[in-house]
């Protein structure tokens, strides 16, 4: 039984010809241009690297011309040997070998090929050394009943899986907020810049709606506004605070959102109840550059509180998060500036372990678009991301890792 | 938010009283900023608010904490009539309509102040006018300009002159072909048959804006005794606070401000007007806003301390504030000055007294009871990005291109599609783990999107779940046990019904049906969606719609 056998590599250059060949070939015809022989030859730097060495071409004033035509290629020959499964030259054998285009045969190789064989070169059960082997390639797979009842599993036998610690860390965020009185609010991922930005009061000329600053899309490009009574209150609310001609067509461009803010519009333009609490907990998606500290996406969650309430009661609500969410007993407030709240706060916590940080941005919304969608109440609103405080507890020093890859990681995390 | 370098020395000598960098980091916070990074002398300030360009500078800063430390009310500027004209061409109406200028005489220009004009003008260009898309302000050396200046248009050959830190004169043209800021804003002029130019009246070029100034006037340094500054754009909402920050930071060095004329075919305007703007606050809607108990006086105190004049008339306070801030829209932006000057910290925090019961959205509660049985019967769950690229979602899982969420500014082409189903993630995932222990049982549940002409947004969230098995011996069997004791768990009736689809083994794949719906697919992944994955080990694996289970 032969020794070896053709990796995919090596059958397709039987079949095509090695790379020194086909330009060997191509020059038969005159001298030609380099960047043209690149164009033309498959895997191009293989090719020159064979010819140079076998001394058939020539490069000169990036021209490439033929010094040598090779009447007969002995890696060929080789390779039509072995795939007769007869024996090639040893020594052109292990160039074939280095460059990959030939492999030795292994016993699992012939040991799943036998066992193949006997079943009449059908697959039943898919197998490690089948795909390992490549051996599937050309062969039938038996149907199996797919409708038949399954066997009952033995749950014991499976062993204890595990949950993902981000997502359950999430979901413990959410589970505090609950207990806090805030009733979640979900929305679409894909966004209008209506929600994301127009109804917040933010003018179609700003800095943050740049192309470098949020996402846009390429399909699909344009949703549909909600009811003329809100785009039109909207429309009034920049076209008399900002002073430029509001354009309901930039309105209707689509986002992946930028930020949790645009649930609680929607919220608040909806039917909700007053007073009230809703908070959001969802992925955002910036174009950041991605790194330690900047993942593809990365969790915001936001509240708000709807009702007879002040800036001071601002203050109680992030004092009370910081202490349930961080663990924080001190915090420390400090001005802030957002497009759509007026005041705004941003909140200093000092977490047990990690000391003071920043733990999120306020404010209460701005009367220029709260009344402009219907809500005559004060509405506090506060939004932080939350991933800094999600990779000390799981103690990751990369962003990224939230998302593990890892299995061996998840897997010990019990 | 904008962060700007600003000499501690120059901000002590700006407020008139030596501070310690740590009172200064307290009293920056009257400015809206926060002191970053301390360098030497050197201080790195984030100032928070990007909607007011009067804070941008050491003269900004300084200006707020002064108004605290020894409150006087609106900062006065004396302004002169320099007798400057500026004539408007008619052709600028379709290239670049407006101007307001200012002349500032007897200036002392230092290193810092210096340094501080230049990055104040680099911020309003960056922030302010969205990268010179709003406005250009070129400021000049007044004593190099022979007045009336034209500001008027030209062709993009029709003129030569030097551009400033080059030596040889160029074309409008050359320079946006050559020079580094006219490759960099040249699309601002794109389309213009003629660009805008201020020129003297000699015949000497100042400006091609909002490109490049000229080598010869277009400069300041510290030997310039007296500046001509302009601001150039479509909207004078951009133009005129612009210049009056600059000219009120000069005036803050102890120079003089002139006003200039400038003459438009159909009006005659004079600028910079520094002039208080008028408002007026409501007492008790500033009480109500803030929830603690001031009176009148002390709220006409804290006015007076963030640099209003203020007057007590009726049941408010009548207002005057300072030319250079745009950013005062509502009675609640005047409601935060107070608080500012109050002191953010000296508020007693007090949670409100609304009792509400939170909850779960539907969904969530739902898929953490999915998740809870899938751990029970023995599975790691994952989590994945929702982004990801087209090669995975459809060519690795040999299935044809269909039209997805693509967005067009993508950082990388790793990741500038949404996912359309879970199962491309799940198969990276092990492609990441050949190494470690098997079998591997891994489970994800999470959103794809999908198009859908019906929904405003084109597009709806779906959860789904996936479930895959991986091991050196997989069959249809192992995966299918798994989904009938998960979807017993949840005691939902189903069907496994034949069908075809590309990534699975033809006949060892079918359809989930329950309620006569088609809600998942179940099956043996084939072997040359493995090798696309560079997996050696089989999987099998269901994905299914978790809505249809509720």
């Amino acid at each position: 039984m032969a020794e070896y056998k053709l990796t995919d590599e090596g059958k397709k250059y039987l079949k095509q010809g090695l790379p020194e060949e086909n330009l060997a070939n191509l020059l038969r015809k005159g001298p030609i241009g380099f960047g043209e022989a690149k164009n033309k030859i498959e895997n191009f730097a293989i090719a020159m690297q064979w010819v140079k060495k076998k001394g058939w071409v020539e490069v000169r004033d990036g021209k490439l011309s033929l010094v040598k035509y090779p009447e007969q290629i002995e890696e060929e020959e080789a390779l039509k040997k072995i795939a007769a499964g007869k024996q090639a030259d040893e020594n052109v054998l292990k160039i074939l070998m280095e460059r990959n285009l030939v492999e030795k045969i292994t016993e699992t190789y012939k040991k799943t090929e036998s066992e193949l064989k006997k079943k009449g070169n059908t697959i039943g059960k898919l197998t490690h050394d089948i795909i390992a082997t490549g051996l599937w390639r050309g062969k039938k797979f038996e149907a199996v009943n797919v409708r038949r009842p399954a066997k009952k599993i033995v749950v014991k036998q499976l062993g204890v899986g595990n949950r993902q610690p981000y997502e359950e860390f999430l979901m413990d965020v959410r589970k505090k907020l609950v207990k806090m009185g805030f009733i979640e609010m979900t929305g679409p991922t894909i966004e209008l810049e209506f929600w994301n930005f127009d109804a917040l009061f933010q003018p179609q000329h700003h800095p943050a709606r740049t192309w470098s600053q949020t996402y846009a899309l390429k399909y699909p490009k344009f949703g549909t506004l909600p009811s003329k009574k809100i785009v039109d209150g909207v429309k009034e609310s920049h076209e008399n605070g900002w002073k430029y001609k509001w354009d309901p067509r930039t309105a209707m461009k689509l986002m992946p959102r930028a930020h949790t803010t645009c649930l609680s519009a929607r919220t608040l333009a909806g039917k909700h109840d007053i007073p009230e609490k809703y908070f959001a907990l969802s992925s955002c998606f910036r174009p950041d550059v991605i790194d330690a500290t900047h993942g593809i996406e990365f969790s915001q969650v936001e509240g708000i509180v709807v009702g007879d309430v002040n800036f001071k009661n601002l203050l109680g609500v992030l004092k009370e998060l910081a202490k349930e969410i961080a663990g924080a007993e001190k915090v420390k407030f400090l001005p802030d500036y957002f497009p759509f709240t007026e005041p705004s706060a941003q909140i200093s916590a000092k977490h047990p372990e990690m000391g003071w940080m920043e733990f999120g941005g306020s404010g209460v919304f701005r009367e220029e678009w709260t009344h402009a969608i219907g809500v005559k109440e004060p509405v506090l609103a506060w939004g932080m991301g939350i991933d800094r405080l999600a990779m000390f507890k799981l103690n990751l020093s990369d962003i990224r890792e939230l998302f593990s890859r890892n299995l061996e990681w998840l897997r010990a995390r019990r | 938010m904008t962060t700007i370098e600003a000499s501690h020395k120059d901000i002590c000598e700006l407020i008139g009283k030596k501070v310690t960098i740590e009172e200064l980091k307290e009293l920056a916070l009257y400015a809206k900023g926060e002191v970053d990074e301390v360098n030497g002398d050197l201080l790195k300030i984030e100032i928070k608010d990007s909607n007011r360009p009067d804070l941008w500078s050491a003269e900004g800063i300084a200006r707020e904490i002064r108004g605290r430390l020894n409150p006087s009310g609106c900062p006065k500027y004396k302004v002169r009539d320099s007798g400057m004209v500026i004539n408007v061409d008619k052709k600028n109406k379709n290239v670049r309509p407006y101007t307001v200028c200012a002349v500032v005489k007897n200036l002392r220009i230092t290193p810092d102040v210096l340094s501080q004009i230049i990055q104040l003008q680099e911020k309003i260009h960056s922030t302010f006018a969205s990268n010179r898309k709003e406005l250009a302000m070129g400021i000049y050396d007044f004593d190099r300009i022979k007045p009336p200046i034209k500001f008027t248009t030209v062709k993009p050959d029709g003129i030569k002159f030097t551009p400033l830190e080059f030596e040889e004169e160029m074309t409008p043209k050359e320079i946006l072909e050559k020079h580094p800021k006219g490759k960099e804003f040249a699309h601002l002029l794109a389309g213009c048959r003629e660009y805008p130019i201020f020129i003297d009246s000699r015949g000497e070029v100042l400006s091609i804006p909002p490109i490049i100034n000229s080598n010869y006037s277009g400069k300041i340094t510290e030997q310039t005794k007296n500046a001509f500054i302009e601001c150039s754009g479509f909207n004078f909402k951009f133009l005129i606070p612009a210049l009056n920050v600059v000219v009120a930071a000069l005036a803050d060095r102890g120079a003089e401000i002139e006003t200039v004329k400038v003459v438009y075919p159909d009006k005659t305007i004079i600028t910079p007007d520094l002039t208080p703007k008028k408002s007026w606050v409501d007492a008790d809607y500033v009480r109500k806003c803030i929830g603690i108990k001031i009176g009148d006086k002390e709220i006409c105190d804290l006015l007076r301390q963030a640099n209003y004049n203020v007057k007590l008339k009726g049941k408010g306070v009548e207002l005057e504030y300072p030319a250079y801030r745009q950013d005062v829209m509502h009675q609640r932006d005047i409601v935060e000055d107070i608080i500012i000057s109050y002191g953010y910290n000296k508020i007693e925090p007090e949670p409100p007294k609304i009792k509400t019961v939170g909850r779960l959205d539907k969904m969530q509660i739902f898929s953490d009871k999915v998740a809870g049985a899938m751990v029970k019967l023995g599975f790691q769950q994952i989590l994945s990005y929702n982004l990801t690229s087209k090669e995975n979602l459809f060519e690795k899982m040999n299935l044809k291109e269909e039209k997805i969420v693509e967005i067009e500014n993508y950082v990388s082409l790793n990741w500038n599609v949404f996912r359309t189903w879970l199962l491309p993630s799940v198969m990276e995932f092990y492609s990441n783990n050949q190494h470690v222990k098997f079998p591997q049982r891994v489970f994800e549940i999470g959103d794809v999107i999908l198009i859908d002409e019906k929904q405003e947004t084109k597009t709806r969230d779906v959860r789904k779940l996936a479930v895959a098995i991986s091991d050196s011996e997989v069959a249809y069997d192992d995966i299918g046990s798994v989904l009938d004791a998960f979807l017993v768990a949840l005691s939902v009736k189903y069907k496994l019904k034949k069908c075809k689809h590309a990534s699975f083994i033809e006949g060892r794949v079918a359809e989930i049906v329950v309620k006569n719906k088609s809600i998942g697919f179940i099956g043996e992944i084939h072997p040359s969606v493995l090798e696309n994955w560079k997996l050696e080990m089989p999987v099998a694996a269901f994905e299914i719609d978790v809505e249809s289970l509720k």
